[in-house]
C-alpha cells in the first residue's frame, strides 16, 4: 500500500507507526531529487508528501507566503510574479522540485550571495518529527525571536529529523529592470569578484563553460543585474568597461542551474561537532526511520 | 574549597563577588520590575579564564547564567540563586580581515567598537540594536538582536559566520555556518544563554554604502504613516531603514537634550533612510517621498549631509532614553505583527491603552512590522504596575491574534515566557526544550528561560549525563 497521507494527521500517524516498527522511510515530494546527493537506505519505505501542496496563505502586502511543502518553486515564482514579487530560492537544479525540499536540503542557488540563503530566507515551517509530534516554529512576520530556533534546524536537515508540509517564506518585489548579460573573458573568477565588490554588484554571477549555454558559447561570466533603471545603468556601464559583454536571455540562467555541479566534499565535523549531530538526531527521530542514511 | 575559591583562583579575588551589595548591580537587567539575586558573579578576563570557569561550574554541577552588558530587555541575564558568569571583560577584538571582510572578536566587546575599528577599511558591522554604544556582540548573538539597519542588512543570525562556544559540560565547538551537518550555528543564535557560552564570534563586515540619505516624513494621522510603511515596501523600495515614531515619543524625545527638531503637532513620524550605489539612488528617494506626500505627509525633510543626518537619527536612537524622562520605569515591549496589520494594530495599541489609563508610547522598526508599544510607569505604584501588566497582556495577545509574534529582537527571557503557549503548541515547546537538552542535557544553562518548564519533558539524567560526560571527555581528550 502506497503511503500517501492526506493531512498532518495522518502523516503522524503513517510516521508514529513506522517508528514503533523502526520501518524506514524515504520522504519524497515531487521525486525530482531522490538520491539527494547521498543514498538513502535502498529498504526505505517511500513516503509520499504531495499532498501538502498550494498556496496558503499570501497577502502581497506583507510581502511573505504560506506554501504547501511540496509545492514546486516554478509554481511558488508564477504565483508571486503575479503580485510583482518573488521569493529569489532560484535553487540549484532548476525549478521543479519543491518548495519544502529545497528548504529541507538549503539548496541555495546563484542569487544566495546577493540575496540570502534558504536559511536567511525561511521564516517558519511546520513538519512533523520522527517521533510523530506535529511541530510548527517559527511564523509568517519577517523578524521571530520567540524560542529556540527550530526553523534553522530543520533547514537543512535533509528530512533527517522530520518531514516539512508546510513552509513560511520572506517575498522581495522583482525589480524594476532585470538584465542578464554574458561577458566573454578567460578571468571570469576574477571579475566575478570584483563585480561583486563594486558598488553596483550584480544580483548574480557565474562563471560558464564553453557550450554551456548551447553550442559553441564561449568561456565567460553570466552576470544578472537588478534594481531601477539607473542603478542598472550604472551596473551596466561597469559590465562593459570589463570585457566584451553581450546581452542574454534570462532563460540563459537555466542550464547554469541544472548543469551538473560538483558534489561539496563534506567535511569531517570535530568529534564534540558531531556528537551534537548525532544528539539532534537521537532527539528528534530516535528510532533512526527519517531518510536513513542520508546525513551520512 | 569553596566554589568561589576555585573561581578565585582562575580569575583573581577581585573578579569573583559573593556579597549582596556587591551583587545588587546584578539583580537586574534592562527590564525593569524584575529583580533576582545569583549566588555569586565571576568575571574571567578571556577565553581561556572563561572556559575554566564553565568547567569548575561543570563539575560542581551549578546552573549559571552568562551575560554581556546586562542591556537584555526579557530578563534573560537575570540569576536567580545561579551563578552569574560576566563577559564584558573578554573585549578583544582578535583580527579584522577586510579582504574576507570579517571579523573575528572575543563576545564582550561592545558592538559600536567593532564598526569603528572597521570603519578605516570602509567596512561596519550592520546590526545595529538602538542600545550598540553599551550591548555585546556575544549578548547580541545570544538574542539574535537586530535593529534599524536590519530592514535591508539583515539580523545577527544573518551575520555571524562562526561561533566558539564552551558547552555547559565543558566541551568547546566551533560552529560554522558552512559546516556539513545541522545548522547547530544557526540553532545556536538566539539560544538566549540556554545552550552554552559563546567564547569567541566571527563575524561579517559590510562596506559602507556609497551614499546615505535620511528622510523625515510627519503626518497628522497614524493611519496614514503605517499605511505609508507598506506602500514604500510595496513599490519595491527596500530602504536601509524605516522607523515609525508616534506623537508620545516625538513629545519626549523634544522635551529631553535629544531634541532632534521633529514636528511636535505630528501624529507620527516616518525616518526613512536610503542607502547604497550613488546610482539610482535619487529613485528610490523621489519614490519614497512621493508615496509620503501621496498618503498625506505634510512634510518630508531630506537629509544627506553626515550632520543633519545624525540630527535626525539623535532622536530615534535615544527615543527610550528620552521616554525614561517620563517616569521612573519604562517597559519597552516588543512584538511583531505582518505588515498589512500595522495600521489596525497601531489603533488596537491606542484603545488598549485608553481602557488601562496608561501612556503608550510607539517607536518602532515599522518595515519589519516589528513593534515597540512602551509604557512609562512607576513600578511602586501597585495600580498603576497592575495597570501596565494588563495594557501588555492585551497587547501581546492582539498580536498574535493579528498573525505575529511575542518579540522580533528582545527575546524571551523571563517576561515572556508567559505568553509561549500562546504562541505554540505543547508539542512544539517540547521540540525546543529537546533541542535544548542537546546542547545541555543537565539543564544548568541560563535555567527557567526562554520555555515553560511544564512543556519539557521529564529528562532521565542518568543516560543523558552519561552522554554529556562522554562528550566532554571525547572533546579533552580524557583530561578532565
Ligand atoms: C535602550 C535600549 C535599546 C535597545 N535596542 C535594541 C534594538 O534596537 N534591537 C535589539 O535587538 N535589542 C535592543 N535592546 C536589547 C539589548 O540591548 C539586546 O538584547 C542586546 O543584544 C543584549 O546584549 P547584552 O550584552 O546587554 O546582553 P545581556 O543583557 O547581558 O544578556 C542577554 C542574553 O544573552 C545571554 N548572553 C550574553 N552574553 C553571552 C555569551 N557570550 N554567550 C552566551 N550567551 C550570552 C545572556 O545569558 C542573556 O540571556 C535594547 C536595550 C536597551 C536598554
Amino acid at each position: 500500500m502506497t503511503l500517501r497521507p492526506a493531512s498532518v494527521a495522518e502523516l503522524a500517524s503513517v510516521i508514529t507507526d513506522a517508528a514503533a516498527a523502526r520501518r524506514g522511510l524515504r520522504l519524497i515530494a515531487r521525486g525530482t531529487w531522490l538520491d539527494g546527493g547521498a543514498p538513502v537506505s535502498a529498504d526505505a519505505e517511500p513516503l509520499y508528501l504531495d499532498a501538502f501542496d498550494g498556496i496558503i496563505e499570501y497577502e502581497p502586502g506583507d510581502l511573505t507566503i504560506t506554501v504547501g511543502a511540496a509545492m514546486s518553486v516554478a509554481e511558488l515564482d508564477a504565483a508571486t510574479a503575479q503580485h510583482g514579487q518573488w521569493c529569489p530560492l532560484a535553487p540549484w537544479g532548476g525549478d521543479d522540485g519543491s518548495v519544502g525540499a529545497t528548504i529541507a536540503t538549503a539548496t541555495a542557488g546563484p542569487l544566495a550571495h546577493a540575496l540570502g540563503l534558504p536559511r536567511d530566507l525561511v521564516l517558519g515551517v511546520e513538519c512533523v518529527d520522527g517521533t510523530g509530534k506535529t511541530l510548527r516554529p517559527g511564523g509568517k512576520v519577517v523578524k521571530n525571536v520567540a524560542g529556540f530556533d527550530l526553523v534553522r534546524l530543520m533547514t537543512g536537515s535533509w528530512g533527517s529529523l522530520a518531514a516539512i508540509t508546510r513552509v513560511s517564506l520572506r517575498l522581495r518585489a522583482r525589480p524594476a529592470v532585470d538584465e542578464t548579460w554574458l561577458v566573454v573573458t578567460d578571468a571570469a573568477a576574477d571579475l566575478c569578484q570584483r563585480l561583486r565588490r563594486s558598488v553596483t554588484p550584480p544580483i548574480a554571477c557565474e562563471v560558464v563553460t564553453r557550450g554551456t549555454l548551447g553550442a559553441n558559447s564561449p568561456d565567460g561570466l553570466l552576470v544578472r543585474l537588478a534594481g531601477n533603471a539607473a542603478y542598472v545603468a550604472a551596473a551596466r556601464d561597469a559590465v562593459h568597461g570589463a570585457g566584451d559583454a553581450q546581452r542574454a536571455d534570462a532563460s540563459a540562467w537555466t542550464p547554469v542551474r541544472t548543469a551538473a555541479r560538483p558534489q561539496a566534499t563534506r567535511a569531517m565535523l570535530d568529534p564534540a561537532v558531531r556528537a551534537l549531530n548525532d544528539g539532534v538526531k537521537h532527539a528528534f527521530d530516535p528510532s533512526g526511520i527519517l531518510n536513513p542514511g542520508i546525513m551520512g | 574549597m569553596t566554589l568561589a575559591a576555585s573561581l578565585r583562583a582562575i580569575v583573581g579575588d577581585t573578579h569573583v563577588l559573593e556579597r549582596a551589595a556587591e551583587l545588587l548591580v546584578y539583580e537586574s537587567d534592562g527590564l525593569p520590575g524584575y529583580h533576582r539575586t545569583p549566588s555569586l558573579a565571576v568575571f574571567p578576563a578571556n577565553a581561556d579564564e572563561a572556559l575554566a570557569v564553565v568547567r569548575t561550574l561543570a563539575s560542581a554541577g551549578v546552573p549559571y547564567v552568562p551575560r554581556g552588558a546586562g542591556t537584555g530587555l526579557s530578563g534573560g541575564a537575570l540569576a536567580d540563586g545561579a551563578v552569574l558568569l560576566g563577559l564584558h571583560r573578554l573585549k578583544k577584538i582578535i583580527a579584522i580581515d577586510p579582504e574576507r571582510r570579517v571579523a573575528r572578536v572575543e563576545p564582550g566587546v561592545v558592538n559600536v567598537s567593532l564598526t569603528k575599528a572597521a570603519t578605516k577599511f570602509g567596512l561596519h558591522y550592520a546590526p545595529d540594536p538602538s542600545s550598540q554604544t553599551a550591548c555585546t556582540l556575544g549578548g547580541n548573538l545570544a538574542e539574535n538582536a537586530g535593529g534599524p539597519h536590519c530592514l535591508k542588512y539583515g539580523v545577527t543570525l544573518n551575520h555571524v559566520v562562526a561561533a566558539k562556544v564552551a558547552l555547559p559540560d565543558g566541551t568547546v565547538v566551533e560552529l560554522n555556518a558552512d559546516d556539513s551537518g545541522y545548522d547547530l550555528l544557526g540553532a545556536f543564535v538566539g539560544s538566549e544563554g540556554c545552550f552554552g557560552t559563546a567564547l569567541e564570534l566571527t563575524v561579517k563586515l559590510t562596506p559602507n554604502p556609497e551614499r546615505v540619505v535620511t528622510l523625515l516624513a510627519d503626518f497628522t494621522s497614524i493611519d496614514d504613516a503605517a499605511q505609508t510603511v507598506s506602500a514604500i515596501i510595496a513599490a519595491g523600495i527596500l530602504p536601509a531603514a524605516l522607523e515609525m515614531m508616534d506623537r508620545a515619543t516625538v513629545g519626549a524625545v523634544e522635551a529631553s537634550i535629544y531634541a532632534a527638531g521633529y514636528p511636535t503637532d505630528a501624529a507620527a513620524v516616518l525616518l526613512v533612510e536610503v542607502d547604497g550605489a550613488a546610482a539610482g539612488l535619487d529613485e528610490d528617494v523621489q519614490g519614497v517621498d512621493r508615496i509620503c506626500r501621496a498618503h498625506g505627509a505634510r512634510d518630508v525633510r531630506i537629509a544627506t549631509e553626515p550632520a543633519a543626518r545624525a540630527k535626525l537619527w539623535q532622536g530615534r536612537k535615544k527615543a527610550f532614553g528620552a521616554m525614561g524622562r517620563l517616569a521612573p520605569h519604562l517597559v519597552v515591549q516588543d512584538a511583531v505583527v505582518p505588515r498589512t496589520k500595522l495600521p489596525s494594530l497601531l489603533a488596537q495599541i491606542s484603545a488598549i491603552g485608553a481602557a488601562n489609563g496608561v501612556q503608550v508610547c510607539n517607536v518602532f522598526h515599522a518595515g519589519d512590522g516589528n513593534l515597540h508599544p512602551n509604557i512609562p510607569y512607576n513600578a511602586n505604584d501597585r495600580d498603576e504596575a497592575d495597570r501596565v501588566h494588563h495594557a501588555m497582556v492585551a497587547i501581546m495577545q492582539a498580536c498574535i491574534d493579528a498573525g505575529g509574534t511575542i518579540t522580533g529582537e528582545h527575546g524571551v527571557g523571563l517576561d515572556k515566557l508567559r505568553y509561549m503557549d500562546a504562541l505554540f503548541t505543547a508539542d512544539t515547546l517540547d521540540g525546543m526544550c529537546r533541542l535544548r537538552d542537546v546542547f545541555d542535557p543537565d539543564r544548568r544553562a541560563n535555567p527557567g528561560k526562554v520555555v515553560p518548564i511544564r512543556y519539557c519533558r521529564e529528562r532521565r539524567p542518568n543516560t543523558q549525563m552519561a552522554e554529556g560526560g562522554r562528550r566532554m571527555a571525547d572533546a579533552t581528550g580524557g583530561q578532565l
